[in-house]
């Protein structure tokens, strides 16, 4: 309803179209609360929204000005109500939705602004249950919206999808933005897990919009994205156990797995292999394909891992990387190998202040039985790492070492 | 594609002839005509006019301004449309329900004519 309505008043008066769906549910609210819910509720909230908008282009200040193009239609006494009720239609509401997108995530707006924006006007967030999500603040979020929709204000940033040319780049824009979002609910088991699966889902159906519409023609790196996404987030529910600890791949109960999920995320890797364009969600979603698939941890197919990892390297050099493909070599080729690797990057200084870094030597280490290496090489990812899930998971291990040692 | 305009011709006021339940149907028809030309992309705007206001012309070098004679013909309202060629138009024109309905109305039907260069 927010797209549709800042379709109406113009990209420049995005607040106007938030404040308006805002008026028109404490209408309602306040209406139902009195009379019951009525037998359509959608139908009606849209009522309601079509009258605010109305009286809104109809003050003086809006008179004067075509705040956008369906503006002039919707001030002319044969055409209002016919714009209306197509501007509300299903078709043109998805077409919002996208132009919105693009909006919301325009290069010029910050990621952090984008994903604030993305989620009061597409997901139906409230100020509140972003900054929950994000475990900060609501004045920090307030900050960012504003600071976005001044971006779009001064940038003359436009409610439209972009042209061909442009097209690919912006469209690589909001896919990253998504993905983002995605990762702000799945990373870590930081604030609430209710709120943060839903980051998760509402990732997935953004990017399923974008999937769905015709405006899109190349739509390889939208369905090897979602691809990744779905196939992560069937995971997602046996990531911790009951008190909230992180259970490795190794640890987790694969029942718990959403294997219809699981299938959509298949399928959407399968249609994302059409063209030969390689992205890094095509190699990311095809490894996290590699676990989904695998029956039980012992049966991972850890050699097509690898060479996937190889393939990545070359998009993508950056040390994360390198230390993820060192887990997988461990498997391959041996923990001895994988430590070698390891010895070439721990000159990389965001990874000497990481605490995988050090988990994961600790485990090449455990492998190779080399006890009293590994406690040291613990105990320093114990002293980087913040959240306390992961503090409490490496102490565990350190614990049962200590024993042994 | 080509742009054009439709101006609504009438005498009086032909919709008086209907009654409240016909003028119902009549403008649920004209909102369906309308919404399906917005669909199609055809529709740049569509306005109707009041029927008050006033001519202005030179009467022997004096600008004047007078009433509309009702009985002639007045324009009740445009419609700013796209299509193909006037061919598509007359289509268009001839969709409108005021023909359906049997109103006393004709449409003008008229290519707007677009810059072909300045000259200076």
């Amino acid at each position: 309803m927010i797209a549709v309505l800042t379709r109406i008043f113009g990209s420049e008066n995005v607040e106007l179209a938030e404040d308006t769906v805002q008026d028109a549910l404490i209408e309602a609210i306040n209406h139902w609360t009195y009379k019951g819910i009525p037998e359509n509720p959608t139908a009606w909230l849209f009522k309601v929204a079509k009258n605010k908008a109305l009286n809104i282009l109809n003050r003086e200040k809006y008179k004067k000005q075509h705040v956008s193009d369906v503006a002039h239609y919707l001030q002319s006494e044969w055409t209002a109500d016919p714009a209306l009720n197509y501007l509300f239609s299903d078709q043109e509401i998805l077409d919002d939705q996208l132009r919105m997108m693009f909006t919301c995530c325009h290069p010029s707006i910050s990621s952090d602004s984008q994903i604030a924006l993305t989620l009061k006007t597409l997901c139906g967030f409230s100020i509140p249950e972003i900054a929950k999500a994000f475990i900060t603040a609501e004045e920090n979020i307030n900050k960012r919206l504003v600071r976005a929709r001044q971006k779009i204000r001064e940038n003359k940033i436009p409610f439209e999808v972009p042209q061909a040319k442009d097209l690919e780049k912006k469209l690589n824009t909001v896919l990253e933005t998504i993905y983002l979002l995605f990762n702000e609910g799945y990373s870590a088991s930081k604030g609430n897990d209710l709120i943060r699966y839903e980051l998760c889902e509402e990732a997935i159906r953004l990017a399923e919009i974008i999937e769905t519409h015709p405006a899109i023609q190349d739509k390889s790196n939208v369905y090897s994205l979602l691809s990744l996404m779905q196939l992560n987030a069937s995971r997602f529910k046996s990531r911790q156990d009951n008190e909230g600890n992180i259970l490795t791949m190794a640890e987790q109960d694969r029942s718990l797995w959403d294997y219809s999920l699981i299938e959509k995320g298949i399928l959407n890797l399968h249609k994302s292999t059409v063209s030969n364009h390689v992205s890094v969600y095509h190699i990311l979603a095809a490894i996290s394909g590699c676990h989904c698939t695998a029956s039980d941890f012992d049966s991972t197919d850890w050699q097509t891992i690898l060479l996937l990892y190889d393939q990545l390297l070359q998009l993508d050099p950056s040390p994360l990387v390198l230390l993820n493909r060192s887990v997988v070599l461990s498997k391959v080729k041996g923990p001895q190998f994988a430590l070698e690797e390891l010895k070439r990057i721990n000159t990389n200084p965001s990874l000497k202040s990481y605490y995988l870094f050090y988990s994961t030597e600790a485990e090449f280490y455990i492998n190779m039985e080399e006890y009293d290496k590994a406690i040291s090489s613990l105990k320093r990812a114990i002293e980087l790492s913040h959240l306390k899930a992961e503090k409490s998971l490496l102490q565990k291990k350190l614990d049962r070492l200590q024993k042994k040692a | 594609m080509q742009e054009f305009m439709l101006f609504i011709r009438t005498e009086g006021d032909p919709w008086q002839v209907l009654s409240p339940e016909q003028m119902q149907l009549h403008i649920q028809k004209g909102a369906n005509y309308i919404g399906n030309l917005m669909k199609q992309g055809k529709l740049k705007g569509a306005q109707p006019l009041d029927a008050t206001g006033t001519i202005i012309g030179d009467v022997g070098g004096i600008l004047k301004d007078g009433p509309f004679n009702e009985t002639k013909e007045v324009i009740a309202g445009y419609f700013h449309i796209v299509a193909n060629d006037i061919e598509e138009a007359k289509e268009i024109a001839k969709a409108n329900p005021i023909f359906e309905d049997k109103l006393k109305a004709r449409i003008e039907v008229r290519p707007i004519r677009i810059v072909e260069g300045i000259n200076d």
